[in-house]
């Protein structure tokens, strides 16, 4: 097997274990990325020379030589995030980021920067100042967002793992578009900072996208700076939602997804408790709102005035109206937020994980990102966030976990939502989801990844 | 005037009242932000929540400390 096509996990043994060598295996990378990427765009910068000092640098740490792509949302000592965006509203600059100093420490190489949905703002990647990122499943597809790159990336491996953020389902929408595995942390437990946000977000988290939850757990570990010890989900008390995010979905995702509940309780001799949670629409709001106030930070109206006309005019017409927005309603936004805590405090008695579709439905047009419900034709975005925004305001981790494929062959996802701290369970039950359904999910390849490989 | 004209003004009144400029396609995409969000705001500052308080200052890693 081509090491380019190997598990980050086993790129990390064999590395180790001497039959792969690193230096090798990063020039690969980057050929590989010059071969796969104009199909893509999914890796808007490289640059080798910096990734071949990393390596020469690089510890004997648990992710020892193996190359990563990291979204273009931290500053790296030589490069500047640019947010997937013309012009920021924030100050950035070059600088050793959070997650830049967890891959270093861990070995890891930083082989290319993921391109990303232009300032973080959409579900879908097709809006980035370097281009639409494009699904490796079907390059006419969105590949989600906004961490799109990371995702395209991986999905067509370009590399094993990549790393994304996370403020309102950055990481697990497309995790799900893509046919990965994508893990939002629990809020402050994985590394941020550099983030040009960081000092005033209370959503945002970096988190790893990766084939599969056990390289999730490897590369989840660096970001953590801690080890995601893999544990038993045996008896897992699963709660489903009988809401508009399990009920307002395509039909062939609420079947593949009742079908991996159902997998996921069996295997762990578990079981499914129907559980209330009201208030879903007002966290949504809720989540959407502390947001867009924090990304006010440093914003003046003079600064919106002269906002680069390459801006996407959606969000230059976006960051005016947040200017808008009445102060009471993210003053109610922070009582809803704690509700929604409470709640979720209560629910985490009943039950270990509460689960419902990542997305309603499959990946969309890049050209027209709209969504067929059975509520009607939505926006991917507008249908995508009611499923993702509650674990950002309340701070709990979530996973999102391949499930199947559609009738058009794309990848449909199950979301599981635990406790705050409740990561490593969450990375259990993402196993157990695998065992159960044989791996078929986290092992298939889209076509782009089973082009003709290159060596190593 | 009537309720629902001076609703109209709110958003370019809004934006003059802060000297943000907006171009037609800006103006546009806000006009759209707004219808979307708009009667959403207004249904979540309708909300009873009664005397419940935020959280000061949440721990976001942890679960809420309780009142």
């Amino acid at each position: 097997v081509n090491a380019l096509d190997l598990s980050m996990r086993a790129q990390v043994a064999a590395i180790a274990a001497g039959d792969v060598d690193a230096a090798e295996l990063l020039d690969a990378t980057l050929a590989r990325i010059e071969e796969r990427n104009p199909a893509i765009n999914a890796v808007v910068a490289t640059f080798p020379e910096e990734s071949r000092a990393m390596l020469a640098e690089a510890p004997a740490g648990p992710l020892h030589g193996v190359p990563v792509v990291i979204k273009d949302e931290w500053p790296l000592p030589w490069r500047a995030q640019r947010f997937g965006a013309a012009q920021l509203l924030a100050p950035t600059a070059p600088g050793e980021s959070g997650p830049y100093r967890a891959l270093r420490d861990a070995g890891a190489v930083i082989v290319g920067v993921g391109n990303m949905h232009e300032l973080g703002s959409g579900s879908t990647g097709n809006v980035s100042v370097y281009g639409a990122a494009r699904n490796p499943w079907d390059t006419e597809r969105c590949p989600g967002g906004s961490s799109s790159g990371p995702a395209a990336a991986t999905a067509a491996r370009l590399v094993a793992g990549a790393v994304g953020a996370d403020g309102l389902g950055s990481v697990r929408f497309p995790a799900a578009y893509c046919g990965l595995t994508g893990l939002k942390p629990t809020f402050g437990r994985s590394a941020m900072a550099g983030h040009h946000m960081a000092a005033v977000t209370t959503l945002i988290v970096s988190g790893p996208l990766c084939a599969d939850a056990a390289d999730c757990r490897l590369l989840g570990s660096a970001l953590f700076g801690e080890d995601l010890s893999a544990g038993n989900a045996a008896g897992l008390r699963i709660g489903v939602v009988r809401d508009t995010v399990s009920e307002d979905v395509a039909p062939e995702v609420a079947e593949a997804c009742e079908a991996a509940i159902e997998a996921l309780r069996a295997e762990t001799g578990g079981e499914v408790v129907e559980v209330e949670l009201a208030g879903l629409d007002a966290a949504t709001l809720a989540a959407i709102l502390t947001i867009n106030t924090e990304s006010l930070v440093g914003v003046t109206p003079e600064r919106l005035n002269d906002l680069d006309p390459e801006v996407s005019p959606i969000n230059r017409g976006f960051a005016k109206y947040r200017m808008l927005l009445p102060a009471a309603a993210t003053v109610q936004a922070g009582r809803v937020r704690t509700l929604m805590r409470r709640r979720l405090a209560a629910l985490f008695e009943e039950v270990d994980v509460i689960a419902w579709p990542t997305i309603p439905a499959v990946a969309p047009p890049l050209e027209a990102p709209m969504v067929e419900l059975p509520s009607g034709t939505q926006t991917a975005d507008q249908a995508n966030v009611r499923g993702a925004a509650l674990a950002n305001l309340t701070g709990i981790p979530a996973i999102s976990v391949p499930v199947g494929l559609g009738s058009e062959g794309l990848p449909i996802a199950l979301q599981m939502q635990g406790a705050w701290g409740s990561d490593a369970l969450l990375l259990d039950a993402a196993e157990a989801l695998e065992r159960a359904n044989d791996r078929r999910w986290v092992d298939a390849r889209p076509p782009l990844a089973q082009a003709e490989p290159t060596g190593v | 005037m009537e309720a629902a004209d001076q609703a109209e003004q709110f958003i370019p009144a809004g934006l003059a009242s802060l000297q943000i400029e907006a171009d037609e396609i800006e103006l546009a995409v806000i006009n759209a932000a707004h219808q979307m969000f708009w009667p959403a705001i207004r249904a979540l500052l309708s909300l009873d929540l009664g005397d419940l308080e935020p959280e000061r200052d949440p721990d976001l890693s942890r679960p809420p400390v309780q009142p």
